[in-house]
């Protein structure tokens, strides 16, 4: 309950593009990719691809 | 030459890059050449209503955009895709996390967005990895994050649960994530 795992988290990042989360998901979310390097990466990885995919297929 | 002349010589010279745009979201050549087809007409019979405000290819991609959506409405009414779940894409969610919830492998760093997005070569590359994404996970994708759909609409057209879209969608996101990663990121040195 208190600790979620990347597995969890990288979900959470995931679906968090394509609904609302929780008030319980995203402070979950948020305290682990305070102390995560890996999933505060995938989740900049997620900020990236749907920029890019708002810009394509134009892009530069 | 006149306006409508010109006009018309830049539509049919973008004409090949829209129909492999239409072809990513239709994945069936004639559908896309209609959609294509159906977006040109549109500009050419009301040339008033570009406005100059974007690039003309932006402007057709929009309209683009909206003839697609009609295409996939029509084309799930008439021939419903099976969107049940295959066990089998469990292993790209699987390989990259061990036993425990952690993950294997420390992600790769991208660097700066606004520096990744300006490069036109980074482009041709996210096009050749959606190209590579199996059709159901392509549609889907293309659905959410290109013609920008909200996911009860995605659930609606392609009659799936919500659950089941949010798992399509993380799926097609690793995917891509893995192309994009060992085809640009990992052959790039990127700055922070």
């Amino acid at each position: 309950k208190l600790k979620p795992t990347c597995r969890e988290v990288h979900r959470l990042v995931s679906e968090g593009m394509d609904r609302d989360l929780t008030l319980v998901e995203r402070a979950r979310m948020r305290l682990h990719l305070m102390v995560c390097g890996a999933c505060t990466r995938f989740n900049v990885q997620m900020d990236t691809l749907r920029r890019a995919m708002r810009n394509f297929p134009l892009g530069g | 030459m006149t306006a409508p002349d010109h006009l018309h010589r830049q539509l049919e010279a973008m004409r090949p890059q829209l129909v492999r745009f239409a072809l990513l979201q239709l994945r069936n050549e004639s559908l896309a050449e209609d959609a294509v087809q159906d977006a040109l007409i549109a500009v050419l019979e009301q040339p008033d209503r570009f406005q100059g405000q974007s690039s003309l290819r932006t402007y057709v991609t929009g309209i683009l955009k909206f003839k697609i959506i009609d295409c996939l409405r029509a084309a799930t009414r008439e021939r419903p895709i099976e969107y049940g779940e295959d066990q089998s894409e469990d292993d790209v969610i699987d390989a990259l996390f061990l036993a425990d919830g952690h993950t294997v492998d420390m992600p790769r760093q991208w660097g700066n967005p606004d520096q990744t997005l300006e490069q036109k070569d980074f482009f041709r590359v996210l096009e050749i990895c959606l190209e590579k994404l199996p059709a159901k996970a392509a549609r889907i994708f293309m659905m959410r994050e290109w013609l920008e759909l909200e996911t009860e609409e995605i659930c609606k057209e392609l009659a799936i649960s919500s659950s089941n879209a949010w798992v399509l969608l993380y799926r097609a996101r690793l995917r891509l994530r893995e192309c994009l990663d060992l085809n640009w990121f990992g052959a790039h040195t990127v700055k922070g």
